[in-house]
């Protein structure tokens, strides 16, 4: 193999070639460099305008503050009134042991907390949850993300129907845990993601080329071409090329049936000049492309049908989102293909650098366009870089839509029926009977431990407590015994290794519901740390 | 104000105050309806997790500093750190051992600083340097091994190491090994008892495949931003640098690479080239978060506790964590591999071409995904094949690198092969096609 010595380059061409380049990025960038990669700048920026209030000093809450601290929320406040216990000294790694001791435990978090990164503001506030929710409840509006960890049963009940009051209250993330079992739920209304960073890619509409696409596909020659050139055609082109020839010869109408998508494949291979170019071969792996039309994912047609989109609807809605959504429905509406806007990334394929850069080209500019075309159905003002990001995610856009604390207990339809009538309904009971027992289980021993405070916790206890959260008359599974067993062993346990898994997990949500990407869990994710699984209840 | 006065019983250290271990207690004090009846419920579990069971935890970083952390409020008290690396500022997102005026030191020694300081009674020892460099007797005084490592060899070594130390006439010599990784959103942790359950090696086959691009399209058909990256440090570097090693970690490396990467894009109109995608390409930066590090290693931290006190049953043996969308977990018993060279014990059964040579063999043994050997030595057991090293060893045997395999091991014949990376050896039955 012989390299291009062109390639080479002396040291006048570097000086010519770095005028304009970056030199080495700032230390921030450094220090955020690995996570940068997940979220970029835009996540970046929405964690550092963030401000999270985290209710109680415990063990858990540190942990999850721990892993908001290190990648750099802009504010956190610890509302805790109490000292700190020998307990806690025990177990909390965000408190110095003995030297703690009997100091307000959301001075010493918020202090040590604070030492992991000079870039987060951090309060501590020792006023109790009650004299808020009285006097200030305005107060616990103002933050982005509002955590609550163990907190006492009727305080909880009162901060989650505040919080739901309305729509643009800060989500409120519920952690409950007792030894190895926890579970955790985020209260929100509506959580529109753009960048869900998800895996599929969009459509190269090969089926549906474009017509730059299609005649310069159509111009080439294949029988007469350099055979150097024909062994790099990008498979795109090949593929827009034999479907259009295919179609010619079908009455216009794709491969359909076995035979027939096997009889295209070959039609590929046979196209070879040499055995040995990949890029057909790469071609006839890629096939299944023409095989089915490019339309409309369900997914996003069906966020079309949403009533806030109306235009009824959209005159009082504020959010971009759905004002970009609508412009979204308009565009598959009114463009020729009916399918979303073409995205410009293409996949690595086997080419030569012209060929491939020549096709990168073609739908950089026909994205360019049908991105002019979409701008002109938005009809509020919306910010440019957002317009890029949407349109470049309009296949894997989201809309979820969350349900308030304890509706789902209340719910007894949705938890569980007497085993007659359960045919055909899909409870939680059918659907997850082991993350619902765990579940209901942190229910009732909630309730338990405040409506009898001091008395001892009995499995009869427990049990009856659960089966009347879920209806008399429902047949509760063995299993519960394992897992009421198991919280009666350890009540008021907050083990070092389950606040830390949690400490993780909620975090991670914390940031996706902050950042608004990727995709955070909607309903109940419960977490047994004795098998080691989670799950989620009522999603 | 809380009575803090030491308390002293057989159990108790002179740093362990009442209440201290008000929250393990619970579940150290009585079984739990899943626990096995082996468990010694209240001061004898107490007394050995405190005061006998030694730990070893292997890498200081991302998953390590979580790691000691959490075994250290457990209350395991005699735990050993093993790490050859020191602190970069890129580590500080989730580090939180470490501080800004750290970087540069070692992570093994400042995090057993920071564990001791913070954590009363608790005695971290560290060792700065590579796992490599500890023998068996060294390992042998464990009583479990908690890994979080990023490099996929470490891994090997460390799991054959425990494997081989197994000696069936001794229990003691069976080192239970709790191994963690995250990748961005994902992570997984697993319990391997080694011969006992699938080892690190045995699934071997479930890591990605590592992005590699031709040379010839490096050289002459580069379509990505990457490709140019990849022109600027295997050809350009050793082109112009001779002999000078690429430090990954030199910014002026990186910056050279980035402006002779972003010349050649500019030159066949690639665009893409940035700091940070040079960096993550010749480094194979893999995005690593706090979050993600904390719930992999609380669950290794678990198992650990778990083994070590049997107050509860333990992962069997993997569970995997994909948090991109939702959260997803999968907990699965990951199977033995048959033909495992580490646990395994026989020998892997391939089928070659007749005509291929010694040459394409080692190719294919590098490639393929469950034996992945960078660099190995073949053998027979009558005479050496190909030896990578010592250097007259290579130059006697470099001439059978043209030989065609089939003239040199019969049909049904057998090859040893091994890397000076890896502590074992894997013993292929070679038949041909
Ligand atoms: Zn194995």
């Amino acid at each position: 193999m012989t390299i291009p010595s062109q390639g080479s380059l002396e040291a006048q061409d570097i000086e010519v070639a770095t005028t304009a380049l970056q030199s080495q990025p700032d230390n921030k960038t450094r220090r955020y460099d690995r996570q940068l990669r997940l979220w970029a700048a835009t996540g970046q920026s929405a964690l550092e305008s963030s401000r999270v209030l985290v209710i109680s000093g415990s063990a858990t809450s540190t942990s999850i503050l721990k892993n908001l601290v290190l990648p750099g929320i802009g504010h956190f406040t610890i509302l805790d009134h109490e000292s700190v216990s020998p307990a806690d000294a025990g177990n909390n790694f965000f408190l110095e042991g003995l030297r703690s001791i009997g100091k307000p435990r959301a001075d010493e978090a918020v202090r040590l907390l604070s030492e992991l990164n000079d870039g987060v503001e951090g309060k501590a506030d020792k006023r109790t949850l009650e004299s808020i929710l009285e006097s200030e409840p305005e107060w616990l509006t103002s933050f982005t993300l509002v955590i609550a960890h163990n907190i006492h049963p009727l305080l909880l009940g009162k901060l989650s129907s505040l919080l739901w009051n309305d729509s643009t209250y800060p989500p409120l993330m519920v952690v409950r845990s007792a030894g190895f079992l926890a579970e955790f739920f985020i209260q929100f209304h509506e959580h529109t993601i753009i960048e869900s960073h998800s895996e599929t890619a969009p459509s190269l509409r090969i089926d549906k080329p474009f017509p730059a696409l299609r005649e310069h596909a159509l111009s080439l020659d294949f029988a007469t071409m350099d055979p150097t050139e024909h062994g790099h055609i990008p498979y795109v082109v090949i593929l827009v090329r034999v479907l259009e020839d295919w179609k010619k010869a079908h009455d216009g109408n794709p491969p359909k049936t076995y035979d027939e998508k096997k009889e295209f494949k070959k039609g590929i291979l046979a196209l070879k000049l040499k055995p040995d170019e990949e890029n057909f071969d790469e071609a006839e792996a890629q096939a299944y492309r023409c095989f089915t039309e490019t339309k409309v994912p369900s997914e996003i047609s069906a966020l079309f049908e949403d009533p806030v989109i109306s235009p009824e609807s959209l005159s009082q809605n504020p959010s971009p989102f759905f004002h970009l959504l609508s412009a979204l429905k308009e565009f598959t509406i009114q463009s020729e293909s009916h399918t979303l806007p073409l995205t410009s990334t293409l996949p690595d394929m086997k080419s030569d650098t012209k060929s491939y850069i020549h096709l990168q080209r073609l739908y950089k500019l026909r994205a360019e366009e049908e991105k002019q075309a979409f701008k002109s159905y938005v009809r509020a003002p919306v910010d440019d870089a957002l317009v890029d990001s949407f349109v470049k995610n309009a296949h894997a856009l989201q809309v979820l839509r969350g349900e308030q604390w304890g509706a789902f207990d209340a719910d007894k339809k949705a938890l569980g029926s007497p085993i007659e009538v359960s045919f055909g309904t899909a409870t939680a009971l059918l659907v997850t009977p082991k993350g619902l027992l765990i579940h209901l289980s942190l229910s009732a021993l909630s309730s338990l431990n405040t409506r009898e405070p001091g008395v001892l916790l009995t499995v009869e206890a427990l049990r009856a407590e659960v089966q009347a959260i879920i209806g008399e008359g429902v047949v509760l599974p063995d299993e519960l015994e394992e897992v009421i067993g198991e919280l009666v062993r350890a009540p008021t346990a907050e083990l070092p290794n389950t606040a830390a898994f949690l400490g993780g997990m909620v975090a991670q949500e914390a940031i996706k519901m902050i950042t608004k990407q990727y995709i955070p869990v909607k309903g109940y994710c419960v977490v047994d740390l004795i098998e080691t699984w989670t799950g989620v209840v009522n999603a | 104000m809380t009575d803090t006065s030491v308390h002293t019983n057989g159990n108790a250290t002179s740093s362990d105050w009442i209440d201290r271990f008000y929250h393990v207690d619970q579940i150290l004090d009585r079984p739990g309806p899943r626990t096995d009846p082996s468990f010694l419920a209240g001061d004898e579990v107490k007394d050995f997790l405190r005061n006998k069971c030694k730990i070893l935890v292997i890498g200081a970083g991302g998953l390590g500093c979580e790691i000691l952390a959490n075994l250290a409020l457990t209350g395991f008290k005699d735990i050993h750190v093993i790490d050859m690396d020191t602190i970069d500022i890129s580590n500080l997102n989730r580090q939180f051992l470490f501080r800004p005026a750290d970087v540069g030191k070692p992570k093994a020694i400042v995090a057993s600083e920071f564990i001791m300081n913070r954590v009363a009674g608790v005695k971290v020892t560290p060792y700065y340097g590579r796992i490599q460099d500890k023998d068996d007797d060294y390992y042998m005084q464990f009583n479990l091994v908690i890994c979080g490592l990023d490099s996929v060899e470490a891994r090997r070594w460390i799991n054959a190491t425990l494997v081989n130390l197994v000696d069936p006439e001794n229990p003691e010599s069976l080192k239970p090994l709790i191994d963690g990784g995250t990748e961005g959103f994902k992570g997984q942790a697993r319990v391997i008892l080694p011969t006992v359950s699938s080892c690190y090696e045995c699934s071997l086959d479930m890591l990605n495949k590592p992005t590699a691009f031709p040379i010839c399209t490096i050289a002459n058909t580069p379509r990505l931003p990457e490709h140019c990256i990849e022109w600027a440090s295997v050809l350009e570097w050793p082109r112009v640098h001779g002999d000078k090693k690429l430090d990954t970690d030199d910014p002026e490396h990186i910056g050279w690479l980035y402006t002779i990467a972003a010349a050649r894009a500019k030159e066949f109109k690639i665009e893409g080239v940035t700091w940070s995608l040079t960096q993550g390409v010749v480094k194979n930066v893999i995005p690593a978060i706090a979050s993600t590090n904390a719930i992999v290693a609380a669950s290794c931290c678990n198992e650990a506790f778990k083994i070590a006190t049997s107050s509860a049953a333990y992962l069997n043996n993997y569970f995997m964590l994909i948090g991109t969308e939702g959260v997803y977990s999968y907990t699965f018993e990951h199977e033995k591999r048959e033909h495992c060279p580490v646990c395994g014990g026989e020998s892997l059964e391939i089928s070659v071409n007749r005509e291929w040579t010694v040459e394409r063999l080692i190719e294919m043994l590098t490639e393929t995904q469950n034996i992945q050997i960078k660099k190995p030595s073949l053998s027979t057991p009558a005479k050496p094949i190909y030896f990578q090293s010592p250097p007259q060893l290579e130059e006697a045997t470099r001439p059978n690198l043209e030989k065609k395999v089939s003239e040199l091991v019969p049909d049904g014949g057998e090859v040893t092969v091994t890397a000076s990376t890896l502590p074992f050896s894997l013993s292929l039955l070679i038949t041909y096609t």
